[in-house]
């Protein structure tokens, strides 16, 4: 598991969206890949929402109280990065307690990664989002800079 | 557009990657129940490769565990060995499946 301060090192401004538009699962996932492939962090963006496209088949990144996961490796990338996007209105993500997710985090790894780092960052974001208190703060931000302090646990 | 037989490697191992990390993820508390689905699919796109490359990569799997790896600045992310710059100018293509010269992994070019 990762620290707080240290998850943060995973996530970027480019990669924050706090108004999705989005409106469905398949749309949700395509809007927070654009973001890696505007940040030229993939190569390929139709293999990698293959293979995010599979992951959910696997089952849902959806892990329930309203939190959405989707992640995966991919040899399409060469860094681990975390995007983040809310949606206010709540987006129908097969979740396994059926209720509309607003808050997704998409992480995407590289076949190997330095450190291995890729599912303890995982952990601690289940960890994080298990929190209500979090999840709460977490609907409300509007800036990056007020998402860090929620991950590092500062506000 | 049909994928290039390096995509079709690079799909494979993504596929590879996410069975067996499956039970791993399941215990961070994730759903898997759908394995079964996720090996047949796998099944299928491993037909599509021909043999001898399929071959090549299962037995670059079975030394090596990463049979493809990214390329970035001319470095394989496999060994860290630089790449020649000229060979990275065909690699991009994707066309012809280059394999690193120090560890023998074959080569996916990010930029």
């Amino acid at each position: 598991m990762l620290q707080r301060a240290e998850l943060t090192k995973y996530f970027k401004s480019t990669l924050f969206i706090p108004q999705l538009k989005s409106k469905t699962k398949d749309a949700v996932l395509k809007e927070l890949l654009d973001l890696f492939v505007q940040v030229k962090y993939i190569r390929n963006r139709d293999l990698v929402l293959e293979m995010l496209h599979q992951r959910e088949k696997l089952g849902s990144t959806g892990i329930g109280k309203n939190v959405a996961i989707p992640h995966g490796r991919t040899t399409a990338t060469s860094d681990v990065i975390v995007a983040f996007g809310r949606s206010e209105q709540g987006i129908d993500f097969d979740a396994i307690d059926k209720k509309p997710v607003h808050l997704f985090f998409m992480v995407i790894a590289p076949p190997h990664d330095e450190g291995n780092v890729y599912l303890p960052i995982l952990g601690s974001l289940v960890t994080v989002l298990n929190l209500k208190k979090n999840r709460d703060k977490l609907l409300k931000v509007n800036t990056f800079e007020e998402f860090i302090e929620v991950i590092t646990g500062e506000s | 557009m049909a994928k290039t037989s390096l995509e079709l490697l690079v799909s494979l191992q993504d596929l590879d990657l996410m069975i067996e990390e499956a039970d791993e993820v399941k215990k961070l508390g994730f759903s898997v129940t759908g394995s079964t689905e996720l090996i047949k699919a796998r099944e299928e796109l491993a037909k599509s490769i021909s043999r001898p490359l399929l071959s090549r990569y299962e037995q670059l799997r079975a030394k090596i565990k990463r049979a493809v790896v990214p390329v970035k600045d001319d470095i394989c992310l496999g060994c860290f060995l630089r790449q020649p710059t000229s060979r990275g100018v065909r690699g991009r293509e994707d066309e012809q499946i280059f394999t690193c010269e120090n560890c023998g992994r074959m080569l996916y070019w990010l930029e």
